[in-house]
């Protein structure tokens, strides 16, 4: 930690080379882009399986795919040789791959390959973004979960969700092994913002919504912009730990869908996960059905840690990001906007 | 055409002498069937010009042309020119003779169809059922809600239902609500009873009726309840919250009134035999909240609450498949089905004892389980002395 007295003031000092693992997915594009158009951020190293649809002005790209046998010898040559001192890992999916098998070779062993390589090759600071719902949806869960005082359970069932949280603690691990790294893992609760698409927004666009009978619970936002705060804040601070990254406020499902002038069918519990599974398998359901806990019990996460430690304020709060969002939809209904902007 | 076979036409009047209301309805009938009939003779007159001219122009063209046949076109005109005035003639009566007898039957009858219509287009309507399946899931009355899920419009929806319960219903009696402070964190520890919770919404009805400055009573709710559909959903909305030692610290550290109940699902459980006997207070672990947040701790005792479903037998192999924590027999339930849902009007009490602060012993005394236990212990016998006070006090189950 020589580099922590400078960082402290972290006006006039930059945080090295910046390499983003997984430029294709949503949190990673749209980072890629922050990081191009920021004059602080000197070189930037771009990783991932497909080349970004921009071109690139300082960025420089190298193709790897985390899921071969080879990648981390590779990600070792090309940090090694691009001196890389922080590595955003958003190879993370948000949505759930419908390939298991992929899945859990990208999240669990592609972020084990990643931090072999960066123990390797000294990188210094390492941000990992996974997502509040590894704490899963529980009765038994306290209105806020925190982090440092509630362990995730995610779902027994969630093959995703375990390989998330299989991510987190191999990151954990990799801190407790590494004293002298920097390990930030950012946990955003559901984000919606103009541009973002996951299995979250898919579900909202439909014209319809299926609720469960008697079950109203309460639902946070980040918008997509709040998330790039985050990271930015990650970046040019040290702020080591595990840091709930949510909107303010929160909002029960019934108002959420409301907002969003969504069609709501309430079924009844009793079959309600079969008939989930079933649509998953046939491709119409956006998620499998270890995810409908979500549409029962609460999962809201503090976000008074990183208020604290990070000085991160969201400047949308979860009625915001959610108005933001259908806002950019009704744009999208008319034609204004096109799907990928 | 002749023009003394039509009614007479009554000039437009309005009476205000005392006529009775059917009759001033008839005037009023026949003054418009007097308007239609004028406009009706006019179109009738316009008519008969138009035809008339049709004819002499055919007539013309036909001697014009000095083809013979003028006699065929003329006895085709007149016929058309009968017809015309035999069905003028027919739906004028027709009209004249509605209007005449200006029945209110008639116009209630096509009011009748006209809302029946309009009802049945609302129900074949898509917006119909959106609403009714909003109401179903609840998006009638959720607003907006606060951090722990509590909705005030929703409250003030159902306040009504509280303040008959607490002045019609059970007559609620409540002294010492002064020793709860006008601002500022407090623990209420209360004794749980009467089989359906009803306590706790009787306590929050208390504070919100009784008290000059509080309205904002929380209180926490066993685990079970968030498992049901409806019940847990409902809880969140008029300010209960699941029952562990995160919230209730989280609702002290912002200032919050909070009413516990120690004894838990072992309280509202108990048999008719048992009543008035309070159960273990868990595992102190109010004792250490208050301690940790520094918040005074309120004794409350509730008495009537035990016999309003008293329990003489319980089963708990059948509540287990359904997650109820047991199913009460009780003199009504379930021999009288819904009706032996309805609790007995009994006559309640309640009071507020004198907070007791916990600062002398310290933080440290968190970990001193034996006081922990000994303070709770204190706790209880505080709130069986109070209902051993009201018991005292009341002569009546009933009647107070």
């Amino acid at each position: 930690m020589a580099s922590k007295k400078p960082l402290q003031d972290n006006s006039s000092t930059s945080p090295g080379t910046v390499v983003i693992t997984g430029t294709s997915s949503f949190k990673g594009s749209r980072l890629l882009r922050e990081l191009e158009n920021n004059p602080r951020i000197k070189n930037l190293v771009a990783i991932d399986k497909h080349k970004p649809q921009f071109s690139l002005k300082k960025a420089r790209f190298y193709r790897l795919d985390l899921t071969e046998t080879t990648a981390d010898a590779q990600l070792t040559e090309i940090l090694k040789k691009e001196k890389c001192s922080t590595l955003v890992h958003c190879a993370l999916p948000i949505t759930p791959p419908r390939d298991q098998a992929y899945s859990h070779e990208l999240i669990s062993v592609g972020t084990m390959y990643v931090l072999t390589a960066c123990a390797a090759a000294d990188v210094k600071k390492i941000i990992l973004p996974t997502t509040t719902d590894v704490y899963g949806a529980f009765p038994t869960n306290p209105n806020f979960l925190q982090e440092n005082l509630h362990k995730p359970k995610g779902d027994l069932l969630s093959k995703f969700l375990a390989d998330c949280m299989d991510a987190e603690n191999q990151a954990l691990s990799f801190s407790k092994k590494y004293p002298d790294r920097i390990v930030t893992i950012l946990r955003p609760c559901t984000i919606l913002g103009p541009t973002v698409q996951s299995f979250k927004t898919r579900l909202l666009r439909r014209f319809f919504f299926t609720t469960m009978l008697g079950f109203d619970p309460l639902i946070q936002f980040i918008h997509e912009d709040d998330i790039m705060a985050a990271f930015h804040l990650a970046i040019f601070k040290d702020c080591p730990g595990i840091f709930n990254i949510v909107g303010d406020g929160v909002l029960p499902l019934s108002r959420v869908l409301a907002i969003s002038g969504k069609f709501h069918i309430p079924l009844p519990q009793i079959g309600f996960k079969t008939l989930v599974q079933l649509l998953w398998y046939l491709d119409i359901a956006p998620a499998p059905s270890s995810h409908v806990n979500f549409l029962r019990y609460l999962c809201i996460a503090d976000g008074s840690k990183a208020k604290k430690v990070m000085g991160f304020t969201p400047r949308f709060s979860t009625k915001d990001a959610l108005l933001s969002f259908v806002g950019a939809e009704r744009l999208r209904e008319i034609n204004l906007i096109e799907l990928n902007a | 055409m002749n023009s003394n076979n039509r009614p007479n036409v009554v000039p437009l009047k309005f009476s205000f002498d005392e006529k009775s209301h059917a009759e001033n309805d008839r005037q009023l009938f026949k003054d418009l069937a007097g308007r239609i009939e004028i406009r009706l003779d006019k179109l009738e007159r316009e008519l008969m010009e138009s035809i008339q001219m049709l004819e002499s122009d055919i007539q013309k063209a036909v001697k014009s042309k000095k083809h013979g046949d003028e006699t065929l076109v003329k006895q085709d005109l007149h016929q058309l020119n009968h017809i015309l005035e035999s069905r003028l003639q027919k739906t004028l009566k027709l009209l004249s003779r509605e209007a005449a007898s200006g029945s209110r039957e008639q116009s209630e009858t096509i009011e009748g169809i006209r809302k029946a219509s309009s009802h049945l287009i609302k129900l074949l309507s898509f917006d119909f059922y959106k609403t009714v399946l909003d109401r179903l899931g609840n998006a009638e009355y959720t607003e907006e809600v606060d951090p722990f899920g509590m909705d005030k419009r929703l409250l003030e929806k159902i306040k009504p239902i509280l303040d008959f319960l607490y002045y019609k219903y059970w007559r609620v009696t409540t002294t010492g609500i002064e020793n709860i402070p006008n601002e500022g964190r407090a623990l209420i520890v209360a004794n749980h009873s009467g089989t359906v919770p009803y306590d706790g919404a009787m306590i929050k009805a208390a504070i919100m009726n009784e008290h000059p400055k509080r309205k904002d009573a929380r209180f926490l709710v066993e685990n079970f309840v968030y498992h049901m559909p409806f019940m847990g959903n409902l809880m969140y909305r008029i300010g209960g919250v699941r029952a562990c030692p995160e919230n209730a610290e989280l609702l002290l550290n912002s200032e919050h009134l909070v009413v516990v109940f120690p004894e838990g699902v072992k309280g509202i459980g108990k048999f008719f035999n048992q009543r008035y006997k309070l159960q273990r207070f868990g595992r102190g672990g109010f004792i250490k909240l208050c301690m940790k947040t520094k918040s005074p701790l309120i004794p409350v005792g509730v008495t009537g609450a035990e016999e309003i479903h008293p329990i003489i037998f319980k089963s708990n192999i059948l509540a287990k498949t359904i997650g109820l924590p047991y199913i009460p027999i009780t003199p009504t339930f379930p021999f009288l089905g819904l009706l032996g849902c309805i609790p007995f009007p009994t006559k309640w009490a309640m009071h507020f004892g004198k907070p007791i602060s916990f600062e002398r012993h310290g933080i440290k005394a968190i970990d001193d389980e034996l006081l922990i236990h000994k303070l709770s212990e204190q706790v209880r016998s505080e709130i069986q002395n109070i209902i051993i006070d009201l018991l005292k006090k009341r002569r009546s189950v009933f009647m107070g």
